[in-house]
């Protein structure tokens, strides 16, 4: 039993190591990173293109009917291009859900994780955290 | 005992298995994809770079030139060997390394004070050939070659016409030489395939690495690049500060390959463009101003 524990550990472990995020920029101990909030039918107001990170800024309502003004960010334009973004790929007025991993502060701001279009597809971030250079996810609109 | 080593030997074993399939996994969706999409031929596609494997044969001798990929271009290239730490600081360099709030020892962004996390500031040399390693590009004239980021658009000049370093950095008067970002470089072929690059007079503003090593003017750094064949080049990066470190320290080991398409993406920081992102992003987010 102890030995099963300890397999399944060093397992965890081992993946941990090879999927934890590179805080190669802006890192990400803002944000809790455990379950990302999702945001249905958000409406995006503005997509800014921009290094370090390009930011997704939507209104959501909630289902008190109140608009929650949203800004979530990127990785860099480098890291989301090589995962096949560009500055194209969400657009003011795109209704659509994001998925985002809140500030733990509460604030209405996270790190972006990914967007499901009213077409079914979706496009993700670099991965679920850092900007390590569009190793850990292909990213491409499927 | 033995039964738990057992287990984290065959746990890490299972792990490395996994993320070699996950891998292989992503390498033929990438590819399926790719297959399939209409491609231009302006862009860089890291599969392309991905699909380069092997050694290309042997490396030519004496020559480095030509757009090599870094860890952070998606072309699957081996992760860089960080500094080492904890570093070897003298109490001088343990006082300087104390100011510098780095991102990498867990401050949020609102509480660094990183000159580049902050204000886009240029990394510097020796950092900018540690920290995002993205993309470089290497070329000769017949008395210098010259190093090339992609990231910050970076140009490093380095001297090969058998001159020796500047020893007057920092010092006053007319003819003395000030630092620079990058430093003043000279460079040898040691063999055939490995290249020595010292350079000295650094900006001593700037942070050695992306962990807030300090540095002083008078740091020597020491580059050895290696062309082990036509398709890998390893760089290792040691750096003697007598005043800040008891003993040359090591700043790791960063690994090329080289890019079939020879492009690669544009990549700048842009102050005004940091400030938005710190002022509606990452300080709220964070919890700072």
């Amino acid at each position: 039993m102890k030995t099963k524990f300890l397999m399944t550990a060093a397992l965890l472990a081992g993946l941990a190591a090879f999927d934890s995020p590179s805080l190669a920029h802006h890192g990400n101990a803002a944000f809790n990173l455990t379950t990302p909030v999702v945001l249905k039918g958000a409406v995006v107001t503005e997509f800014i293109w921009i290094n370090p990170h390009p930011l997704i800024k939507a209104d959501y309502k909630d289902e008190k009917g109140n608009v929650q003004q949203w800004i979530m960010e990127m990785g860099s334009t480098v890291s989301a291009q090589l995962i096949g973004w560009n500055r194209t790929t969400v657009a003011p007025g795109d209704v659509v859900t994001l998925y985002v991993w809140q500030a733990k502060t509460g604030a209405f701001a996270g790190r972006f994780n990914k967007v499901e279009f009213a077409d079914g597809t979706t496009m993700r971030d670099t991965q679920t955290g850092g900007d390590d250079g569009g190793r850990a996810d292909r990213g491409v609109r499927q | 005992m033995r039964k738990a080593c057992t287990g984290i030997i065959a746990g890490v074993a299972g792990a490395l298995l996994l993320s070699a399939m996950a891998t292989a996994q992503t390498a033929q969706t990438n590819t399926a994809q790719t297959n399939n999409a209409p491609r231009s031929p302006w862009k860089y596609y890291p599969e392309d770079a991905r699909a380069n494997t092997g050694d290309g044969g042997p490396a030519p001798k004496r020559d480095l030139s030509g757009t090599w990929a870094g860890e952070s271009s998606g072309a699957g290239v081996r992760n860089i060997v960080r500094p080492e730490t904890p570093p070897p600081l003298t109490p001088l360099g343990k006082q300087l390394f104390d100011r510098n709030k780095a991102e990498s020892s867990g401050v949020l962004i609102a509480q660094s004070n990183d000159p580049h996390v902050r204000y886009c500031d240029p990394f510097g040399f020796p950092r900018n050939m540690t920290d995002q390693i993205r993309s470089m590009t290497i070329t000769a004239l017949p008395e210098r070659t010259f190093v090339l980021l992609k990231f910050m658009n970076v140009w490093r000049e380095i001297w090969t016409d058998g001159r020796a370093l500047p020893t007057n950095v920092g010092a006053r008067g007319r003819d003395a030489h000030d630092p620079t970002y990058n430093g003043y470089s000279i460079g040898r072929w040691e063999d055939d395939f490995t290249f020595v690059v010292e350079t000295t007079g650094m900006a001593p503003e700037t942070w050695a690495t992306e962990g807030g090593y300090p540095h002083s003017i008078d740091a020597r750094v020491t580059e050895r690049f290696h062309r082990e064949s036509k398709n890998d080049l390893t760089m290792t990066i040691t750096m003697d500060d007598p005043k800040l470190y008891t003993r040359p320290v090591k700043l790791g080991t960063v690994y090329f390959r080289w890019i079939p398409s020879q492009t690669f993406f544009d990549f700048s920081c842009v102050p005004s463009s940091v400030q938005m992102y710190l002022k509606e992003m990452a300080d709220p987010a964070s919890g700072g101003k």
